[in-house]
């Protein structure tokens, strides 16, 4: 019998969404197991719809983006009372995502930026008719409500998706690999000892070599295994975009660290060389961090 | 007043983003307001502040999963426009089969998923019927036709980019990874298909066209400004000026991107995170303009490939020039599916594109500033960073396609609203048979 799904997308890009939908003639063998309860980019439901439903009536519900909105995290309450089990579906549900990097500033900066002294501006104002307000910081939604599963990826790949579905689908346990990009990456590491980073713009990278021997920042040593190394499988570094490895829980402390034994450097240098630690070594995951974390309560007492 | 009412649309389904809209009805079903509530923003434009910004490109892209590559070219061709760098001619083909990629397998998407449903299935159809999965399983034919042009269009992307949403390759000064051969004999292997698929994907929205005649013709028909890329008057999506056409159909204004601050308006509603572009000249609201698909097919004077100049010749001998009728965006969509097409045939079997000089290696950051602008399917996106000598961006200014549309968009809805609820239009529409019963 197919199962009941929800599909929900919080303050997000829709990628995870459209990855699902990059399964392709896939989606043809999948979709007569579903019978599909909520997803807004697809069927015409609507959120009273969902409200409306009996709770735990969901079998599985994906859960897309993070509470940007309060909105978002009413949604995110809805569907924890109507699903028995919860996705986070990509790095925004996981980690918080890239507008986790906002938590730099309180929201009052940013609302500043957007609303009043964006350049092309001609009367500034925060919208406030049938407009649901914004959260404070964006946090992992893990940490506001309990999921069962995660399934990590900015975004996940359909594979990756289709993977944790299946297993679902079937009962069988999902687990999330203990390992990194690097032992899914072509290319041989030598574990040179880096004494000088390169930024991305400069020279030309070597196709054959490891990019971190090479001296570009590959965060491939310290994020977790799932995307099959596609951007080093490209020549271009990995970002870090699926978040640690299991069992850790600060990304960025953890590539500081990691660096620390591969380069011969003091730190003086290596802050000249990364001036946007938090840009470089956080990327989806900022909102994650005890970092984040400290900024956001001094944010809040200041305010 | 007993009759006064207020709809609410919570949320607006089969659109790629958050949206919420509210109607306000005042006696004898009067339409007071029509609001268009995007619910949601993430502040790109200040979290970019302090970023590399070669680094820049790979966050930015994150605002949209659907139209990744729009945004990482129009930001990567922004931050090299600070930095005073031109790619080899190579990385700007490569970068070129990756947009017209893109907008084929969006335009794909937009067409199946998100619009064919009304047509096939009905507009008045129950909502369990009215999608795109009720068409997989109902109409097996035209569910593979969709997955397939869809799919040709991202594998192409992720071929070139490494992935398919969110891909890498673009960097300030180039591509860091050629376009293999190997790619390119497989892309054009399968291209006899895609044509196939192209053409049946034509025949059908004909049918819609025809069928729908009514729907076309008289609903939501509002005049505005327009927005667009061309080159020499040729239809454009990668590099070229910017024109504006009036509702009357002549173009006002040419310009260079990087001058965009004296013609772009951004007016701030109340009721809407997204704000509202407008030609600034013409004030708000009589400058609301609209991007995308129609308004790029409204300024070019032509199309460049013939297949497509040939279905622009069609769209414009049954509505003319420029066309106000908001359902001809479907039309549009199609006109240009088959110009992406067109355009990456002519790009796979020009010898360059598998050259493997697509990347300088001598790129300076330096303090500037530079816009990048390039269209996206749903309109014309820009990007503009300051930097500071480092390289690092201080301020950003960044304008998504989708806002060029949003003050259309509520005039259309305002039409709509007044058309269904004033006097009752939609009651007399001729429309067929559904296809999906
Ligand atoms: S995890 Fe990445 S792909 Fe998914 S919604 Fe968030 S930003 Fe988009
Ligand atoms: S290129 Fe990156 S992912 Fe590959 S081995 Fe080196 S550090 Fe690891
Ligand atoms: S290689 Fe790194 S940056 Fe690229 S998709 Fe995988 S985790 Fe993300």
């Amino acid at each position: 019998m197919a199962k009941r799904v929800a599909f929900t997308q919080l303050s997000s890009c829709w990628g995870c969404d459209q990855s699902l939908v990059d399964l392709h003639l896939g989606l043809l063998d999948v979709i007569p197991e579903l019978e599909i309860v909520y997803w807004p980019a697809v069927v015409d439901y609507k959120l009273k719809d969902l409200e409306n439903l009996s709770d735990q009536s969901i079998e599985f519900g994906f859960v897309e983006g993070s509470c940007r909105t309060k909105e978002d995290e009413h949604l995110l309450k809805v569907m924890r009372k109507k699903s028995q089990t919860l996705i986070a579906w990509g790095s925004c549900s996981c980690y918080g995502g890239v507008q986790g990097l906002g938590n730099q500033w309180s929201i009052d900066e940013l609302m500043e930026r957007k609303f009043k002294t964006a350049d092309t501006v001609t009367n500034g104002r925060i919208p406030e008719e049938n407009m649901p307000g914004f959260t404070d910081h964006v946090k992992a939604n893990t940490e506001i409500v309990p999921f069962e599963l995660r399934i990590p990826g900015c975004p996940p790949t359909p594979e990756n998706t289709l993977e944790g579905l299946t297993a679902l689908l079937q009962g069988k346990e999902y687990k999330l690999p203990n390992k990194t990009v690097c032992d899914e990456c072509p290319k041989e590491r030598e574990h040179k000892t880096i004494t000088e980073f390169h930024r991305t713009h400069e020279g030309k990278i070597d196709p054959d070599r490891c990019l971190l021997d090479q001296g570009y920042l590959c965060l491939g040593f310290a994020t977790i295994s799932l995307c099959g190394a596609q951007c080093p499988k490209v020549n271009t570094p990995c970002k870090g975009c699926f978040g640690p490895p299991p069992g850790v829980i600060d990304h960025g402390a953890k590539i500081i660290s990691a660096l620390g034994s591969v380069v011969d450097m003091d730190a003086e240098e290596l802050r000249e060389h990364f001036p946007d630690t938090i840009g470089s070594f956080y990327f989806t995951d900022y909102a994650s961090s005890y970092l984040s974390k400290i900024t956001s309560r001094k944010n809040k007492e200041e305010s | 007043m007993t009759d006064e009412r207020t709809i609410r649309i919570e949320p607006v389904t089969r659109l790629e983003g958050h949206g919420e809209l509210t109607i306000k009805l005042g006696k004898g079903g009067k339409v007071k307001d029509v609001q268009f509530n995007i619910s949601s923003t993430r502040f790109f434009e200040k979290f970019l502040e302090g970023r590399l910004a070669e680094e820049v490109p790979r966050i930015a892209e994150r605002i949209c999963g659907i139209c990744p590559v729009p945004h990482l070219l129009a930001s990567v061709k922004a931050v090299e426009a600070a930095w005073d760098v031109n790619p080899p001619s190579a990385a700007e083909k490569v970068r070129r089969l990756f947009l017209n990629a893109k907008q084929l397998s969006s335009h794909g998407l937009h067409f199946f998923a998100l619009a064919a449903p009304d047509f096939l299935a009905g507009p008045f159809a129950d909502p369990s019927q009215r999608n795109v999965v009720n068409i997989i399983k109902s109409l097996p034919d035209v569910g593979k036709l969709a997955l397939q042009v869809m799919e040709y269009g991202q594998d192409l992307v992720s071929a070139i980019g490494g992935k398919s949403i969110h891909p890498v390759t673009a960097t300030p000064g180039g591509m860091l990874n050629p376009f293999s051969e190997e790619h390119r004999d497989n892309f054009l292997e399968r291209m006899e298909d895609l044509k196939e698929w192209t053409t049946d994907t034509v025949e059908l929205a004909k049918k819609v066209v025809d069928d729908y005649w009514d729907v076309i013709e008289n609903f939501a028909v509002v005049p505005t400004y327009y927005l667009g890329m061309h080159y020499r008057g040729n239809y454009e999506i990668y590099d070229g000026r910017l024109r504006v056409m009036n509702p009357e159909g002549e173009i006002v204004e040419n310009f260079p991107a990087k001058r965009y601050r004296k013609y772009y308006g951004e007016h701030v509603p109340d009721h809407s995170y997204a704000t509202h572009i407008y030609y600034k000249p013409a004030g708000y609201p009589e400058g609301v303009w609209r991007a995308n698909s129609l308004a790029r097919i409204n300024v070019a004077d032509k199309m460049p490939t013939p297949l497509a100049q040939e279905a622009l010749e069609e769209l414009r001998e049954k509505l003319g020039r420029p066309t106000h009728a908001t359902f001809a965006y479907h039309w549009a969509r199609v006109i240009e599916m088959i110009q992406a097409v067109e355009e990456m045939e002519k790009l796979l079997t020009d010898p360059e594109i598998v050259s493997t000089d697509v990347k300088l290696s001598d790129v300076e950051p330096k303090k500037g500033n530079g816009v990048g602008v390039v269209e996206a399917p749903r309109g014309t996106l820009l990007h503009h960073y300051w930097t500071d000598e480092k390289g690092i961006v201080t301020k950003t200014n960044l304008v998504v396609a989708t806002n060029n549309n949003i003050g259309g968009i509520e005039k259309s809805l305002m039409k709509a609203a007044k058309q269904v609820f004033e006097n009752k239009e939609h009651e007399n529409l001729n429309l067929p048979d559904p296809m999906i019963k």
